[in-house]
């Protein structure tokens, strides 16, 4: 203790020290020496060490780092490389960045030096952020995947899942053309039936972050956690992998200020080719059957096109300025997106503002941080757009926007029939969101080397939703069917209220988090250990607000503006409140601790434990552990290693631990709740009878997933090719589910339990290739590639029966109700489609299928008898590859992305596949061959499987740097970039990237949204 | 020193706080649990609830379609694969329905529920009404009810597994049929002396204790055949306490087909003296379990009876505003009983030739094939004929199983009950008539096949003073002057048709393995049902029943 305190007047008298000094550098040395002398060692000597970094091809290398080796004093490269410090002869500068090989240089009686730092031979080096804490690369015991903002896909993209997609081996991520849908991620194969998979966000240290938030241009690194020695310090939200983004912080030095902002065009790529009316009405007077005349008026019109738009234009511009002093740093960016949707009446615009500042207190012992980031965000959508989207694939091409007289055309003698331009025109539908997101950090550096961490954030996210649905939509498509999206199964029709119907709804979440941990670090000769021990605390409210709708309007103009104007009462129908338990309350507690010891840093061992408890499970399960352990070797630094010359870093990793997941699980699930069973006559009057809708479960627990990971990191050729092999084995045991009961046990018949088993294991590579690399011309190419192999072990719950074969994704489509297109069966992997066998068509033209003996051929299989095993969604190799050119100041870059060995079940093509009913509803341009009397070919069977794979390049980037325009300007890059320039496929449908998450995956329904095609024009500035 | 307390004292403080950070428990404050809900009487009245709303669910519908159909009280045949659903009805009247069929692992279900209903329903009645003769009452009408959905189970599947202790999730055995006999006996002796003596429109759908000792009667009746004991003896003395509590009575000749009209009730002239226990059924109630509907006018009424597309389709003789489907009829057999003309009972039966309610026929004008299409196939002469409902049950479409084909001979044949008669008050197909369960002519005819069975007479009744008593205010044809068993079996066939107690009654009187319509199928072992497939997979422990 006492050696600490004696030790701050040294401190401080070394910094009063430097300020001297630092003003009186042009001094001659000696007299400065002078000053000092009197019995003593001779003194420092600081001068002014100046010079220039730059890359090995010349470039000036900004942001790079200079200390002075033992000290705490560092400086910074500007843009153009320069830099300037004050240093001692003798003294060591260590001069690091991203992407560089550190390099030690002693200050001699020389003041200028130009220094040109070797690109990094090896990743290795890079900083990986490991979640509440820092490590290097080379120090890593688990798999953890960096991906650096330049290395992020490029393009009009609002959704941080979409810029990630194709640059992580095992993270499978599937976008649909909808651009209010966000993708799918799933992590090393579906590890659970009852959730989307997605991993778990971490930003900036806060845990549980809404992703919208961030602008993507703020993002300084994103790295993701794959394995569960990774993740489990992130205990029963890390099952899905985690993923920590960095967002760009303020340096000390020159206030900067950037700019960037790009100009996109967006384009249809594809939609489905239905007939045009030439086409259907030869196809129906080839097979002797006409139009009818309410249909048939002559006109040609495209309802694809009616509803979509010619071009959609985007734009997106990012300001931002940060700077900073030796004791604090700031940063301020605003992002404005404007993306309108493809679709008419589809828009989003987004403005994000991010304020950071830290600040440094108390001898640079405790530094303060405050961030806080707003997003503010509308969308404008269409009210059934998936009905909308169905419409104008099966409206009559014969049948015109309007009639003569200016009214909409409508046919609606048809059941389910209506014209998708005036269901777009007659509906408004708008979601404002807002998040504002505040965060408060503390470090500080308390004695014996330890740090203390404080993190408080808070999160408020609101949405207010309004609808219109006008006098005409409520009178002309009452009782109408929706269609909604393939998770939920079955279409409601669709009540409307009298003279116009107004929806809004109004619900905002919070979001309380501290995070506190103790750091410390200590080498001891060849020893090193790091520890962290921390708790973190959280509570989440869902749901608090409210929702009506009403109806009764005098006029449309209203809109959902004006609830007061509407007159429900005359109607016994009354306003609608919602559902009940939309608000939700959980709480998540935490312990962990974290403990790594390196020896020469040739053998290396980390070991963390988290204990969780979380408020959403079983009073008698609430906490829970999740151990985790890795070792590594570093082969290369063994002496052995050093007589041969093709690895120059080669290293062995193995680790093995547990992680948690609760994701689906409802605030209350495992408690009695009770909500309305019903009506019975008490007392002759019909009375509310009250009883337990959710079925307590005392003992509900997450799901465990435990992860074995064994990898190898190694570089070879001299750092020219990088590479890592990850293998896996992940196994969910006591999979949360919705598990069917004795209902003499619980009357509702169904609880929330923990049951089946379902097993992951693959194998993942990323291979990165320097293959060029002279002053003027560089290419990279960096591949990855991921295989994995997903089975159901088990599905049942040793009380509750779950089932063995449960039957999933039922499109509904008309004519097909309740027919399931695949199964959840032990033994098979998630999205094993089990359906009939097409075997072609009989002498009479109409399909058959193979009975269930596998020989009989029948014209009516039977449902569920007559199913086979017919293929299978999960792709056995998922494909990400990246070149990167540069010349001089010209860089290209092209991202391919694949997808192979998956199977897709084309249900859209199905609905769409049906010649009989040619007359009603509009089929694809391929229905010309079949015949009109085929009243069997559109049933879901194998017919309709195909294969999945698919080959995209989905960004080319061309980029110009130009350089030394003017003083004022640092720095800037104009680009172009095309998205989605053309995809290399078989599959027959809008686009081969369906859906691979949840338990339902590869099903191609509903699929109408078109595909787009973006052009994208931008600049880069910075000041 | 000063800088040290500086640096430690936040760490210090935040460690001190951290055991009493660990709370995690967040209880549902915006959500009804058991910790708030309920708190009053209109609390307790509301979480009573959610077992009579079960109890209402199949018994008007599939529990109905299970003691009916898989005897010759009715039948629904295929009309052209419409209502075949997977041989469901075929397999009832044949005898040859499997752990798979349906109705059997529908109403296994459905008893569930109620159990289970009643099971969570008394734990938390337990813990939050407060001590006294209202929480006795409340719990013990609850326990009465469990019983009679255990009655129905046993007298359904014959050994199932009792639970009665809502939270643990083991597996049950299933118990020997006479365990469930005792234990069903045990419940409602336990409960009787805390039941409601009030009969009124307050405890109307509900166990009163009247309600417990017909039950008591129909268990007792039953025994020898449930058990090997006769208790004939027992049967008496509680149909005697129903007897002598003089709150019941047989109604009029005038009235007996008003007691299953729309307007029945507590209050309703015929029912409000003859039924002990009745399940009440609103058409604009709303159920969680199954329909929770009357629909029998929905399967009963000829389908050009109920509300006609056109004046060719027939005419809407009921009033009401539905398409009928009209599938289902009885079997000649059963009509057979219905062989006095004086009897107000076979009012409840449409036969024959219809007219409209003036007298002039109830004409239907379709094609020859629209008629006929056995015969005329293809022939679109049009046709108009009067409708007649033909006593016969003919399986005319041989092509298709079980079918009598899709024209309007096949469509009218068979006798249509309208005891439950269609309710034009009601907007949907969903009718008002409450559903008896014990009415008091089922105590005076179980008493006389007690006494009839070997039981001793009391009150100076006899076997053939009840039955004359019954049929007093039925018929106005003479007295009988001697009695068999035969003799009160074809009573119980007149009194208790389409009231969902011909397959008990069917079996006791030893005769479920007769013949009749197509069945010529006489396996003992189908007097119980198989344990059906839903319940072998929700539970692991529960084996099958013998021969399944």
């Amino acid at each position: 203790m006492r050696k600490q305190c004696s030790k701050l007047p040294q401190v401080f008298y070394r910094i009063l020290s430097i300020f001297v000094l630092t003003s009186a550098v042009h001094q001659p040395a000696d007299a400065a020496g002078r000053y000092f002398t009197g019995g003593h060692e001779a003194p420092p000597l600081f001068k002014d060490v100046k010079g220039v970094v730059k890359d090995v091809t010349g470039n000036p290398a900004g942001g790079v780092t200079i200390t002075i080796k033992g000290t705490r004093k560092s400086k910074t490269t500007g843009s153009d490389g320069s830099f300037s410090i004050a240093a001692n002869e003798g003294d060591v500068l260590v001069f690091s960045g991203i992407g560089f090989e550190t390099r030690e240089v002693t200050v001699t009686a020389e003041s200028v030096y130009d220094i040109v730092l070797n690109s990094s031979s090896t990743v290795l080096t890079d900083v990986v952020v490991v979640g509440y804490g820092k490590s290097s690369r080379k120090s890593l015991t688990s798999a953890i995947t960096t991906v650096k903002p330049e290395d992020l896909n490029k393009g009009a993209i609002a959704d941080v899942g979409q810029l990630l997609q194709g640059k992580v081996p095992g993270l499978n991520i599937t976008a649909s053309g909808d651009p209010n849908k966000p993708a799918a991620v799933v992590l090393r194969g579906t590890a659970s039936i009852n959730s989307p998979g997605g991993p778990f966000y971490v930003i900036d240290g806060v845990p549980g972050i809404d992703i919208s938030t961030i602008a993507p241009a703020d993002i300084a690194s994103l790295d993701v956690l794959k394995d569960a020695a990774a993740s489990a310090i992130y205990g029963n939200r890390a099952a899905n992998g985690v993923i920590i983004i960095t967002t760009r912080k303020g340096k000390k030095g020159q206030m900067q200020v950037s700019y960037s902002g790009y100009v996109a065009a967006e384009k249809v790529a594809s939609e489905l080719k239905m007939m045009n009316a030439d086409q259907l009405r030869s196809f129906l007077t080839t097979n002797g059957m006409a139009f009818t005349p309410a249909d048939d008026k002559g006109a040609h019109t495209d309802w694809q096109k009616a509803i979509e738009k010619n071009t959609a234009v985007s734009t997106n511009h990012n300001i931002a300025f940060s700077g900073g002093t030796d004791h604090s740093s700031y940063i301020a960016s605003i992002n404005y997106l404007n993306k309108p949707g493809i679709l008419q009446h589809s828009n989003l615009t987004r403005y994000i503002a991010r304020l950071g500042i830290e600040q440094s207190a108390l001898n640079d012992k405790l530094k303060l941080g405050l961030w806080v980031t707003n997003s503010n965000s509308s969308a404008d959508d269409v009210p059934y757009r998936n009905t909308v989207l169905l419409q104008s694939a099966l409206y009559m091409p014969v049948s015109p926007i309007k009639n003569a007289d200016g009214s909409y055309f409508e046919n609606l003698s048809r059941s389910g029939y209506y014209n998708p331009v005036s269901m777009i025109n007659n509906s408004q539908m708008n979601t404002k969101y807002n998040n504002l997101i505040g965060d408060f950090t503390a470090q500080a550096q308390l004695p014996f080397g330890i740090t203390y961490d404080l993190n408080i954030a808070y999160q408020n996210s609101t949405s207010l939703f309004g609808s219109y649905l006008d006098k005409y939509y409520t009178s002309k498509y009452n009782g109408m069917y929706d269609n909604p999206d393939p998770t939920f199964y079955a279409h409601a029709v669709q009540a409307f209220g009298t003279n116009g119907q107004a929806a809004r709804s109004s619900y905002q979440a919070t979001s309380k988090m501290l995070e506190t941990f103790f750091s410390w670090g200590k080498s001891f000769g060849s020893h090193s250990v790091k520890a962290v021990v921390g708790y973190s605390w959280q509570e989440n409210v869902a749901g608090d607000g409210f929702q009506a709708t009403t109806y009764n309007f005098p006029v449309d103009n209203i809109g959902y503006l004006n609830f007061a104007l509407s007159n429900p009462y005359a109607f016994s129908t009354q306003i609608n409140l919602g559902a009940d338990g939309i608000y939700q309350k959980t709480r998540l507690i935490s312990d962990f601790a974290r403990l790594n010891y390196n020896y020469k840093e040739k053998y290396l061992l980390q070991a963390s434990v988290r204990r969780d408890g979380g408020s959403v499970f079983g009073a008698n399960n609430q906490w829970g552990y999740f151990p985790s352990v890795g070792v590594a070797w570093r082969i290369s630094e063994e002496s052995f290693m050093k007589t041969q010359n093709i690895f120059s870093d080669l290293k062995l990793r193995g680790s093995y631990g547990i992680t948690g997941n609760s994701f689906g699980v409802g605030a209350y699930a495992s408690q009695f709740t009770i909500g309305s069973l019903g009506t019975y006559n008490y007392n002759g009057v019909l009375t509310a009878a009250y009883g337990p809708t959710v079925a307590a479960n005392p003992d509900l627990k997450w799901e465990k997933i435990a992860t074995t990971n064994i990898g190898v990191d190694f570089a070879v050729l001299g750092g020219k090719i990088n590479a890592t092999v990850e293998w896996y084995n992940k196994k969910t045991t006591g999979m949360i589910n919705t598990y069917q009961v004795d209902r003499i046990l619980v009357p509702i018949g169904s609880i929330t339990a923990n049951g089946g088993t379902i097993s992951n294991k693959g194998i993942e590579a990323i291979v990165s290739v320097a293959a060029v690399n002279t002053t003027k011309f560089s290419w990279t190419s960096s591949i990855n590639l991921a295989h994995n192999v997903n089975k159901i072990v088990s599905l049942s719950n040793p009380l509750f029966a779950g089932g063995d074969s449960i039957p999933v994704g039922f499109p509904e489509g008309a004519g097909k109700s309740g027919t399931p297109l695949a199964v959840l069966k032990v033994g098979h992997p998630i999205g094993q489609f089990n359906t009939w066998q097409y075997a072609g068509k009989d002498a009479t033209g109409l399909s058959q299928y193979v009975a269930a003996d596998g020989k009989t051929l029948t014209t009516n299989p039977l449902k569920g008898t007559d199913y086979h095993y017919l293929g299978n969604a999960q792709p056995k190799l998922l494909l990400g590859w990246t070149n990167t050119f540069k010349y001089k100041n010209i860089d290209l870059n092209v991202f391919l992305r694949g997808v192979f060995g998956n199977k897709i079940f084309n249900a859209t093509r199905a609905d769409l596949f049906r010649p009989s009913t040619a007359t009603l509803a509009n089929v694809l341009a391929d229905v010309a061959g079949e015949s009109i009397k085929d009243v069997n070919d559109d049933k879901y069977s194998s017919r309709y499987i195909e294969k999945g794979d698919y080959l995209r390049l989905d960004n080319a980037t061309l980029g110009y740097n130009f350089k030394n325009i003017s003083p004022y300007i640092k720095n800037l890059r104009a680009y172009t970039s095309v998205n989605n320039l053309f995809v290399i496929t078989g599959y027959k449908g809008v686009d081969p990237e369906v859906n691979q998450g949840g338990s339902v995956p590869g099903i191609d329904y509903n699929n109408f949204y078109p595909k787009t095609r973006t052009f994208l024009l931008g600049v880069n500035v910075s000041f | 020193m000063k800088q040290l307390l500086k640096y430690i004292t936040i760490p210090v403080l935040l460690i001190g706080l951290l055991p009493s950070c660990h709370k995690v428990t967040v209880l549902a404050t915006t959500e009804l649990t058991p910790d708030v809900f309920p708190q009053d009487t209109t609390g307790f009245i509301s979480v009573s609830g959610p077992a009579y709303v079960a109890l209402r669910g199949n018994f008007g519908i599939e529990y109905f379609f299970q003691q009916s159909y898989s005897t010759d009280e009715a039948i629904m045949p295929a009309h052209n694969n419409n209502w075949f659903d997977g041989g469901q009805n075929r397999d009832m009247h044949y005898h040859t329905w499997t752990k798979d069929n349906n109705y059997v692992n529908s109403n296994w279900t459905w008893l569930s529920t109620i159990i289970g209903a009643v099971n969570q329903e008394l734990s938390i009645l337990g813990k939050t009404e407060p001590e006294g003769a209202y929480k006795q009452a409340n719990l013990a009408e609850l326990k009465t009810l469990r019983a009679y959905a255990y009655f129905m189970m046993m007298d359904n599947y014959g050994n199932v597994p009792i639970d009665t202790l809502y939270g643990d999730f083991t597996p049950r055995d299933k118990t020997p049929r006479a365990q469930v006999f005792s234990f069903i006996e045990g419940e409602i002796k336990a409960a009787i002396p805390y039941l409601s003596t009030t009969v009124s429109t307050y405890t109307y759908g509900r166990f009163t204790v009247y309600g417990a000792y017909a039950l008591l009667a129909k268990m007792y009746l039953n025994a020898e055949y449930y058990t090997g004991t006769a208790k004939y003896n027992e049967c008496i003395a509680a149909c005697d306490f129903l007897i002598n509590s003089g709150k019941f009575a047989l109604t009029s000749r005038a009235s007996y087909l008003q007691m299953f009209y729309g307007t029945n009730g507590p209050a309703s002239v015929g029912s409000k003296d003859e039924f002990i226990f009745a399940i009440p059924y609103d058409a604009t109630s709303a159920g969680f379990f199954g329909r929770s509907a009357n629909y029998h006018a929905r399967y009963d009424v000829p389908r050009s009876m109920g509300k006609v597309g056109t004046a060719n389709d027939g005419f809407n003789y009921f009033g009401i505003p539905y398409k009928t489907d009209g599938p289902a009829c009885t079997l000649p057999e059963y009509y057979a009983n219905f062989n006095d003309a004086n009897d107000i009972r076979n009012k409840q039966w449409l036969t024959g030739l219809q007219t409209k309610p003036d007298g002039t026929p109830l004409n239907i004008t379709t094609t020859k094939a629209g008629y006929d299409g056995i015969t005329y196939a293809n022939d679109n002469t049009a046709y108009t004929f009067q409708l007649n409902l033909t006593p016969n049950i003919v399986l005319r479409k041989t092509a298709l199983p079980f079918d009598v084909s899709d024209d309007e001979i096949g469509w009218n044949m068979g006798y249509r009950n309208v005891k439950f008669y269609p309710d034009a008050t009601s907007s949907s197909r969903n009718q008002n008539n409450d559903i008896p369960v014990f009415r008091y002519s089922d105590i005076i005819l179980m008493k006389a096949e007690a006494i009839q069975r070997g039981g001793a007479a009391t009150l100076g009744q006899t076997a053939l003073s009840l039955a004359n008593l019954l049929r007093s205010v039925r018929t106005t044809s003479a007295a009988w002057s001697t009695i068999t068993l035969d003799s009160i079996y074809n009573e119980r066939c007149r009194e208790f048709a389409w009231e969902g107690w011909h397959r008990n009654d069917v079996i006791r009187f030893g005769k479920y393995e007769g013949t009749w319509g197509f069945k010529t199928n006489t396996d003992t072992y189908r007097r119980i049902f198989p344990i059906p497939t839903t319940a072998l997979t929700l539970n692991p422990k529960l084996t099958q029943n013998p021969n399944y």
